[in-house]
């Protein structure tokens, strides 16, 4: 049901994210997904409200700060980063590609290489 | 057997508890808030953009009219980045006032903020007499400044007036009024059986979700965040031998207690201030340059960040301003009101972390 009072936001979130330093931060996640910042912006506008989006650059920078610190194979693929200081992915889709990443390690495979698909997965979930 | 649905509860943008228009969608569950949304919008100024390109001199005053609650730290952070930029130096004098004009105006706002809370959950009574006692410090920032909300004090290399010895007097003798009224208010709080039931072990905020939203001041240092209060880094504030304020509760009761301390502590450096006062002149001088800066300064809510670039006649070529509210009503909105037990405490919720719409929509 659509009520008087429900507003189209989507052109207030896009102001939001086009400001100096937010476009900084929009550019920096999309380098490190590995996705343009357009298709970023739209995921953003789509899944997060207006406090969220304000408050981007500051749970960026933490996260770069305290994110997965010390697991080399969860800090490859942003496990706390994207679930928990920019919450992109869901924490139970996450925890999957973070043990499908484990089983191809322990299978023989390069750790760059179960990297490299597990930034791939993690794409995917965060443009799906 | 009562059915229990869920529902969608808009708070606001028009509320009896918001001083400003902000609108909060709760999902709930029975009473239980599953999670919470805000809504921004209803009141955005554009403030950055109608600076840029204009001289420092034009900004310096719009820079103060970001919030009108503390007005004094975005003039003094405003002019301190400047300061930064161009290498201008403040005399000692200048300093110690500028730290004077700080404070009262830390303690108008803390005790603003407590005054919604108390307001919000129903003591109409502490809510009124903390705004009385308020009034004693506004006059206070008039003696000093000549205006009691948007003051324009500081200049880059120094502050607009000086202190008289007989109005250093007489506001030494108001600070004292103040800090018996206020130790009868915190202790009406304190021991309050009504307050505690609204207050401690609502809206709880863990530490760890605390630093996650970067959140910043009373609220972050309320949720045992150490090392988060830019005073700390300040050189007046260094002279002086400030110390921060922490508690680890994390509940609503904790950020408002932690404002009352933090009154006592401000009125404790103004002493200080008045005491240690240096002879020399109140402006040093300078020229505002061509540059790029990020500087941070601690409003009575948390971190103030200006980031100025400038060109060479000091006009503001591009400017970000990240205010405190900006990281303080995300984490209130995803942290101490998502999962609480009862819609009734989502308003005091909010107010107890003192957000600033005007600052969050700039």
């Amino acid at each position: 049901m659509n009520y008087l009072y429900e507003k189209d936001l989507r052109q207030m979130k896009y102001t939001i994210l086009t400001s100096t330093r937010h476009d900084e931060t929009v550019h920096a996640i999309a380098r490190r997904l590995g996705t343009g910042d357009a298709k970023l912006r739209m995921v953003l506008i789509r899944r997060f409200d207006m406090s969220l989006l304000e408050n981007l650059e500051s749970r960026w920078q933490m996260g770069q700060e305290h994110a997965d610190n010390g697991d080399p194979v969860a800090e490859g693929i942003g496990y706390e980063l994207f679930t928990r200081f920019i919450p992109l992915v869901d924490p139970e889709v996450m925890q999957t590609i973070y043990n499908k990443m484990q089983a191809m390690i322990q299978e023989g495979s390069a750790i760059d290489e179960a990297l490299a698909r597990g930034k791939a997965l993690v794409r995917e979930a965060v443009l799906s | 057997m009562k059915k229990t649905v869920d529902v969608s509860i808009p708070l606001g943008p028009m509320h009896p508890c918001w001083k400003e228009p902000v609108r909060l969608k709760c999902e709930t569950a029975g009473e239980r808030v599953l999670r919470a949304e805000v809504e921004l919008g209803y009141m955005k100024k554009g403030i950055e953009r109608i600076m840029r390109g204009r001289p420092w001199q034009e900004v310096m005053f719009l820079a103060e009219r970001v919030c009108g609650i503390c007005s004094v730290i975005h003039n003094m952070v405003f002019i301190e980045t400047m300061e930064t930029i161009s290498d201008i130096a403040v005399p000692p004098r200048a300093a110690y006032l500028r730290v004077i004009a700080n404070e009262l105006d830390r303690v108008a706002s803390h005790i603003l903020a407590n005054f919604s809370y108390c307001y919000t959950i129903e003591h109409e009574t502490l809510a009124m007499y903390l705004l009385n006692t308020r009034e004693i410090v506004l006059d206070n920032l008039e003696r000093l400044t000549g205006s009691r909300i948007n003051t324009a004090y500081m200049i880059p290399g120094g502050v607009r007036f000086d202190l008289l010895p007989e109005d250093a007097t007489a506001m030494l003798a108001d600070l004292a009024k103040v800090e018996a009224e206020m130790r009868r208010h915190t202790r009406i709080f304190e021991t309050g059986p009504l307050i505690a039931l609204r207050s401690k072990g609502v809206g709880v905020m863990s530490r760890e979700e605390a630093i996650r939203a970067h959140t910043v001041g009373p609220t972050a240092r309320a949720s045992g965040v150490e090392d988060c209060d830019l005073r700390l880094r300040h050189p007046t504030y260094r002279e002086l031998g400030f110390t921060q304020v922490t508690r680890t509760e994390g509940d609503n009761f904790a950020r408002i207690m932690v404002r009352f301390q933090e009154i006592f502590q401000s009125i404790d450096l103004i002493r200080k201030c008045i005491d240690r006062l240096p002879d020399g002149p109140i402006r040093g001088g300078g020229l505002c340059k061509a540059g790029e800066t990020s500087y941070a300064g601690e409003a009575p809510r948390g971190e103030l960040t200006y980031s100025i670039k400038t060109d060479e006649y000091g006009r503001v070529l591009d400017i970000a301003i990240r205010t405190p509210s900006v990281m303080n009503i995300e984490a209130c909105a995803h942290s101490m009101i998502t999962d609480a037990t009862s819609i009734a405490d989502v308003t005091s919720t909010f107010i107890s972390s003192d957000p600033c719409i005007a600052c969050n929509e700039r």
